[in-house]
C-alpha cells in the first residue's frame, strides 16, 4: 500500500543519525521545559525557532516536535511529585498524581504517567498516519472560502471549550486578528495601524506574544502565588513498571478511551489541556471506583495522561493536512514552518512528500524514544526542580528575552515581550483564554487573505461562505458547535422548570 | 478584581475602536480590488467593541450587586511581582547601553545574590557561566547576533 510505503520513507528520514540526534535533543529539552513551570511547550518552541533557521526544514520541524512530545511527557513529572503542575494540560494529574505519591507510591504515579502518554501517543500518530493523507487528498478541493469556513469552524469550536465566557473567548480572538493585522496590509501595501510609529509598522511577531503571554505571565502568576518547591523523591524500580503495565491492562477500557477523547480535541482543535480534563471528567463519570478519584486512583492519572499525548500527536493531523494547527502549541511550530517559507495545507502531502512523512516517521520513534529516556531519567529531570526558584526565575527570563529577540534581531521586540507577559497575567487572572488568541495571530493573514478572496469570488456577497458542497456543511457545523453548549443551558432550564419541584 | 474586569474591558474596547477608526481612515468598504484594506481590522474591531460592551454591563451588573468582590492580586502579590519585574526592566535598558550578553551578567548576579539571596560563589559562577555559555552557542556556533547596545561592541573582545 501506499501509506505503508511512505511511512518506511519516512521512517527511514527519521532514523538518520543527524535526524536522530536531533530528536534525542529535543526530547530532554522538552522535558526540561516540561517539567519547569513557566516553560511551556509552547514557549519553549518559540524560542528555539530562531535556531531552526539553521536547520534543514524536515530537522527543524522534528526538533521543535520533539519539543512539544517531551514537554507533554515532562508535565506530569511535576505536577506528581510537586503538586504543581510543569504545564497547563498536567493540572488535571496532579488530582489523583499527587495523592498516589503522597501514598508513598512516586514511582508508579510516574510510571502510569509515562506509560499512558506512551499509549496516547501511539493512538494519536495511529490516526494521523492513515487518516492526514486522505484529509489532504480531501482539502485539495478547497478554495478560499472553504478555507475560511475550515478557520471559522476552528475558532468556534475552540470558542466554547473549556467552559469560559464565550464573549471574552471571542474578545481574544479578535485581538489576535487585530494585532496580527497591525503593519503593512498584504494586499494593497497600506500601512495598518501603525498610527505614524515606525517600531509598530514591523507588525507584532506571535513568537514575541507567544514568549510574553505563555512565558512571562506565567512567571508572574507563579511568583504572585508564592511557589514552594516541596515534593517528593523520584524512585523508578522495575516493579513500579511491572505494577503499572498490570494497571493499565486493567484499566484498558479508560485508556483507550483517554487517548480517543484527545485524539478528537487534538484534531477538532482544541489541544491538550481541555482533552485532559474531559478525559478525567468522562473516567470519573464512568469508573467503578468513582470514591478512590482525588486520592490516587490509577484510572485518575491514565486517563488524562492519554489524553494530553493523543491531542497532541494528533493535533498534527489539521496542522499538515489543513494548515490548522490543532493545539497552541501546535500554531507556533506551525508559524516556525511559514517562516521557512513551507505553507502547511494538502499542496505538501504532493510536493513535499519526504518532510510530511519524515515527520510523521519521527513522531513515531520520537515517542517511543521519548518514553525510555523519561523512565530511565526520571528522577534526573525531577532533580531539576530541586534547583532554587530563586536560580531558575532570572535564567529563565534571561532565555525568554534571547527568543524575543532572535525572531527579527530587534530591541523592540523584547519590550513587547514584557507588555506581554503583563497582559497574560491579566488575561489569565481574568479568564480570557490565551489560546485562541494566539492561534488568531498566528493564523491571522491567512485568514483574513482566505475571507478577501472568498469575497471577491462571491461579488462581495457574504453567502460564498455557506457555498455546498464542503463548505455549508463545515459553517453548519461551526454554528452547530458555537451554539450547543447554549442550547443544552436552555434545555436544563426548560427540564428543571417542567420537573415539579 | 471585579473592578479590573470592568477596566480591562474598558481597556479592550479602547483597542478596539482605535482598530475601527483606521479601518475608517483606511476605507472598509468595497474598493477597486474587492474588500478594501480597512475591511478586516474593521469588523474585527467591531467584534471586540460589542463583546466587550456586554462583558461590561455584566461586569457592572455584578459589581453593583455584590461589591468589588476578591482583590485580582492577592495581598503580598504585588511586592513579588515588581520584583521580577523591575529588575527585568533594568536588565533591558542595560542592554541598550552595554549589550545583552554583560547585562545579563548584571542581572543574574543581581537577582540570585541581592533578591534571591543564594551564596555568593554560586550566584558568580552562575551568572557567568550562563551568559558565556549563550555567547558561545548563539554569537559563534549559530551565528545569531544578539544585542550589543551602544558601547557593548568595544567592551566584549572578539576572538
Amino acid at each position: 500500500m501506499d501509506i505503508f510505503a511512505n511511512l518506511m520513507t519516512g521512517l527511514s528520514v527519521a532514523v538518520q543519525p543527524y535526524n536522530l540526534m536531533i530528536a534525542v535533543v529535543g526530547m530532554i529539552l522538552g522535558v526540561i521545559v516540561g517539567v519547569l513551570p513557566g516553560l511551556g511547550g509552547a514557549n519553549g518552541c518559540a524560542i528555539l525557532i530562531p535556531i531552526t533557521f539553521m536547520m534543514t526544514p524536515t530537522s527543524a520541524i522534528i526538533l521543535l516536535a520533539c519539543i512539544y512530545w517531551g514537554a507533554l511527557y515532562g508535565g506530569g513529572i511535576c505536577s506528581i511529585l510537586f503538586n504543581i503542575p510543569g504545564e497547563p494540560w498536567a493540572v488535571a494529574v496532579t488530582f489523583d498524581g499527587y495523592p498516589m505519591a503522597k501514598a508513598g507510591r512516586p514511582g508508579k504515579a510516574l510510571c502510569l504517567s509515562f506509560l499512558s502518554h506512551g499509549v496516547g501517543a501511539i493512538v494519536g500518530v495511529f490516526i494521523l498516519t492513515f487518516f492526514a493523507p486522505l484529509i489532504a487528498e480531501f482539502a485539495l478541493k478547497f478554495g478560499p472560502p472553504e478555507t475560511a469556513a475550515v478557520m471559522i469552524l476552528t475558532f468556534s469550536a475552540m470558542t466554547r471549550l473549556g467552559g469560559k465566557s464565550a464573549l471574552k473567548s471571542l474578545v481574544a480572538i479578535f485581538l489576535g486578528f487585530i494585532l496580527a493585522g497591525v503593519g503593512m496590509d498584504i494586499v494593497s501595501g497600506k500601512l495598518r495601524m501603525t498610527f505614524g510609529s515606525i517600531p509598530l509598522m514591523g507588525g507584532f511577531h506571535f513568537i514575541v506574544a507567544v514568549i510574553g503571554l505563555f512565558g512571562l505571565g506565567e512567571i508572574f502568576l507563579t511568583v504572585e502565588e508564592g511557589l514552594k518547591m516541596e515534593g517528593y523523591k523520584a524512585t523508578l524500580s522495575l516493579k513500579d513498571i511491572k505494577e503499572s503495565l498490570r494497571e493499565l491492562y486493567i484499566h484498558k477500557r479508560i485508556l483507550m478511551l483517554g487517548s480517543l477523547i484527545g485524539c478528537w480535541l487534538g484534531i477538532q482543535p482544541g489541544g491538550a489541556t481541555p482533552g485532559s480534563f474531559m478525559a478525567y471528567g468522562f473516567a470519573k463519570s464512568s469508573a467503578k471506583d468513582r470514591a478512590d478519584y482525588g486520592k490516587g486512583a490509577s484510572s485518575g492519572i491514565i486517563a488524562p495522561e492519554a489524553a494530553a499525548h493523543g491531542a497532541g500527536t494528533s493535533a498534527t493531523l489539521p496542522m499538515i493536512t489543513l494548515g490548522i494547527p490543532g493545539s497552541p502549541t501546535m500554531a507556533v511550530i506551525m508559524g516556525g514552518l511559514m517562516i521557512m517559507g513551507l505553507t502547511p495545507g494538502p499542496m505538501l502531502f504532493k510536493e513535499n512528500v519526504e518532510f510530511v512523512w519524515g515527520l510523521i516517521g519521527s513522531i513515531w520513534v520520537a515517542n517511543f524514544l521519548g518514553l525510555f529516556i523519561c523512565l530511565l531519567f526520571a528522577p534526573l529531570f525531577a532533580a531539576i526542580l530541586r534547583i532554587r526558584f530563586a536560580i531558575l526565575l532570572p535564567v529563565i527570563i534571561y532565555i525568554c528575552a534571547i527568543g524575543a529577540f532572535a525572531v527579527n534581531n530587534r530591541m523592540i521586540d523584547i519590550y513587547y515581550m514584557l507588555i506581554f507577559g503583563v497582559v497574560g497575567l491579566f488575561f489569565k487572572k481574568l479568564d480570557y483564554p490565551i489560546a485562541p488568541m494566539v492561534l488568531a495571530l498566528v493564523l491571522g493573514s491567512m485568514a483574513e487573505s482566505a475571507v478577501r478572496q472568498a469575497l471577491i469570488m462571491g461579488r462581495g456577497n457574504p453567502l460564498i461562505f455557506f457555498r455546498p458542497p464542503i463548505a455549508l456543511p463545515l459553517m453548519l457545523l461551526a454554528l452547530f458547535l458555537f451554539f450547543l453548549p447554549t442550547f443544552t443551558k436552555w434545555m436544563k432550564r426548560l427540564k428543571a422548570k417542567k420537573a415539579p419541584v | 478584581m471585579r473592578r479590573a474586569d470592568i477596566y480591562v474591558a474598558l481597556g479592550l474596547m479602547l483597542v478596539g475602536l482605535l482598530a475601527i477608526g483606521d479601518a475608517i481612515r483606511l476605507g472598509f468598504g468595497w474598493g477597486m480590488s474587492g474588500p478594501e484594506a480597512g475591511f478586516f481590522p474593521f469588523y474585527m474591531g467591531l467584534g471586540v467593541v460589542i463583546c466587550t460592551f456586554f462583558i461590561l454591563l455584566r461586569a457592572i451588573r455584578i459589581y453593583r450587586k455584590e461589591g468589588s468582590g476578591k482583590p485580582l492580586v492577592k495581598p503580598g502579590g504585588l511586592p513579588q511581582i515588581f520584583r521580577v519585574l523591575l529588575p527585568a526592566v533594568g536588565m533591558i535598558l542595560l542592554t541598550e547601553l552595554i549589550g545583552l550578553h554583560l547585562a545579563t551578567i548584571l542581572y543574574l548576579a543581581f537577582y540570585m545574590g541581592v533578591i534571591g539571596k543564594t551564596p555568593w560563589l554560586k550566584t558568580v559562577a552562575i551568572s557567568i557561566l550562563v551568559p558565556l555559555a549563550v555567547f558561545i552557542l548563539f554569537d559563534k556556533i549559530f551565528l545569531i547576533p544578539l544585542p550589543e547596545g551602544i558601547w557593548g561592541k568595544g567592551l566584549i573582545p572578539s576572538f
